[in-house]
């Protein structure tokens, strides 16, 4: 058998040596004095604050403070010990230099599993001529949400009238969230407008949302605010009664002074109608119903807008027969184009006909005139006649 | 004998020396106050339509019990009208010793009555000129326990404007053509009681002036 050349081994050895060194660490005073220097410069979480539950990232940045010298760093990890953060990716193993002056990322998928309260995960790098670096940055998981509040809403709610619903999303957590949007739905209730995006809410925040309703039945609103805390959906929800009750604010316009008058077998039905509310009535319409029988000129008289105390009068002819009653309908509009009717019934008896104003005023001075004058000839011609007569 | 209507209207005096000359006969006076009567009635039909149509509305029947009460009402009041016009002069003659008898009063003043026939004719073509402008106020059910109801109606329907002017032609039209037939009936009673003309004038003159002072009075009152 032939022995193996020197000259052979000792390449050997050189391979081997090559492939083997560059993993060893080379320890010397300079090298763990530069990586002495090598710190994390910045942690960031993604969310900053943690819902239980909340998947999110944390990322260290690590800066080479040395000026002149680079680092070679490897396997860097996190930990937390009581797995309350729990690392679902970026575990980095492979071996990157940080060149003097220049920073090196390392970022973590984790989720939070733990409770309520402050965590300190640690984040370790390895350095191929040196020790390890640690660093403890805290994390907060706290589980309050948005706070959805109802600021002003009216007192009752009328059948398919549309009313504004004023709220208020308030942030009371140390971190902003995002993509905040309002959800509203109810059997019969139909909303403007359908959502409501607020967008990002920072922390401390308050943000106005209005909306209106126009329920067709009572029911109760269901109000979701949906947000997200860094990329994890939240929501919260409130329940708002529609109560149907009579709207202290509306517009109440009032029917009052009514004069009924029959000229030549045609009702005129004269009146004012006041506003007894605190909204504005527009358009507001006054017209007979059956059994009457609108008539020319006035089948419908337009009062127009009143504002609250405001009065205007109205004239409506209609003929109406064997019936001592008619009923007179009153509507009106609201803002929102809404119509309401109230129905008063209005008395046609006699009692309510109107002497003409004017009538049996004065005497016929010309008729009684002439007649007098053809007396006083009748009797003048005859005592003159029976004088000549006489004679 | 022949009756002459000019005679009758322009010459009485003369017609009522040969009328009264024959025996007394109602037959021709009382054709008179017939056809009097049914133009009468023909405006009692016109006024009680709108007085119906008033109060129609009170009680089911109501309008149709005051048309006929109208018209039955005009028909037989001018029959009505005539006895007691006669009557009058009969006894206010008898004050001047008046001789003739009663039916021959009735026949006076049944020829009398022709003028008023005339009057009723305009009076009537006036009404169906101004009746269809008035205005009637209609009356409900609940007016039968409200008597200020019911007045407050017939006062807006006889100062409704049409009827006032209505009203005043009729009354003048009436009074013109009742001194016309008491210019008739002043020549006719002195014959048929045989007293002095101007007797008659006074017997037929006082009520009738007093009428038509009447109807001057009611004139003020519209």
């Amino acid at each position: 058998m032939q022995k193996p050349a020197f000259s052979s081994i000792l390449i050997g050895l050189l391979l081997v040596a090559g492939l083997v060194l560059p993993a060893l660490a080379y320890e010397t005073p300079e090298s763990i004095v530069a990586a002495g220097k090598v710190y994390v410069s910045n942690t960031t979480y993604d969310p900053a604050v943690f819902f239980t539950g909340d998947t999110g990232t944390v990322t260290y940045t690590v800066s080479n403070g040395n000026t002149d010298l680079g680092v070679v760093v490897n396997h860097a990890t996190l930990s937390e010990p009581n797995q309350k953060f729990r690392i679902l990716d970026g575990t980095h193993q492979n071996s990157a230099q940080i060149g003097p002056g220049k920073s090196q990322t390392f970022t973590f998928t984790v989720i939070a599993e733990g409770s309520e309260g402050f965590y300190y995960p640690t984040f370790s790098l390895g350095f191929r001529d040196a020790n390890s670096l640690f660093s403890k940055q805290m994390v907060q998981i706290d589980n309050t949400p948005l706070l959805l509040t109802v600021i002003d809403k009216p007192d009752a709610f009328t059948k398919d009238k549309k009313k504004m619903i004023y709220l208020q999303v308030a942030n009371p957590r140390k971190n902003s969230v995002k993509n905040a949007y309002l959800e509203m739905t109810g059997d019969g209730a139909s909303f403007t407008p359908t959502q409501v995006f607020i967008g990002e809410v920072a922390a401390g925040a308050k943000i106005p949302v209005n909306f209106s309703v126009a329920p067709g039945q009572e029911t109760t609103l269901h109000l979701t605010l949906h947000y997200d805390n860094g990329d994890n959906p939240h929501s919260v929800t409130m329940d708002l009664p529609i109560i149907f009750g009579p709207d202290k604010k509306a517009a109440s316009p009032i029917m009052s002074n009514v004069q009924v008058e029959n000229l030549g077998g045609v009702w005129h039905v004269t009146g004012d109608v006041n506003n007894g509310g605190l909204e504005t009535a527009n358009t507001v319409l006054v017209t007979s119903l059956s059994p009457a029988v609108p008539e020319d000129p006035y089948k419908v008289y337009v009062v127009g807008a009143l504002k609250p105390d405001d009065f205007g009068s109205f004239e409506i002819t209609f003929s109406a027969e064997n019936t001592e009653t008619v009923p007179i309908r009153l509507s009106y509009k609201d803002a929102d184009g809404n119509v309401y009717e109230t129905v008063q019934d209005v008395k046609i008896s006699a009692t309510s006909i109107n002497v003409p104003a004017g009538a049996g005023g004065g005497l016929p001075i010309v008729p009684m005139a002439a007649g007098l004058v053809i007396v006083v000839l009748f009797i003048g011609g005859w005592v003159y006649y029976l004088k000549r007569y006489k004679k | 004998m022949s009756i002459s209507i000019p005679d009758i209207l322009i010459r009485p005096e003369a017609f009522f020396d040969n009328a009264l000359a024959e025996k007394e006969n109602l037959t021709v006076p009382a054709l008179i106050i017939l056809l009097g009567s049914i133009v009468a009635a023909i405006y009692g039909y016109l006024m009680g339509g709108l007085s119906a149509k008033m109060m129609a509305g009170m009680m089911p029947g109501m309008d149709s019990i005051i048309l006929i009460s109208a018209v039955a009402g005009a028909f037989v009041g001018t029959f009505i009208f005539w006895i007691i016009v006669a009557a009058v002069f009969y006894l206010i003659s008898l004050a001047f010793k008046g001789q003739g008898s009663f039916s021959r009063v009735m026949e006076v003043v049944g020829y009398g009555y022709l003028p008023q026939v005339l009057g009723s004719l305009i009076t009537l073509i006036a009404a169906i000129e101004y009746l269809p402008k008035v205005t009637v106020p209609i009356l409900t059910k609940s007016a039968l326990d409200n008597p200020e109801a019911i007045e407050a109606a017939m006062k807006t329907f006889m100062h409704d404007p049409a009827m006032v002017e209505l009203t005043q032609i009729t009354t003048l039209v009436a009074i013109v053509f009742m001194l016309w037939s008491a210019h008739i009936w002043i020549f006719g009673i002195k014959k048929a009681r045989n007293i002095s003309m101007r007797d008659s004038a006074i017997c037929v003159g006082i009520p009738i002036v007093l009428y038509v002072l009447y109807l001057i009075h009611n004139l003020g009152a519209l």
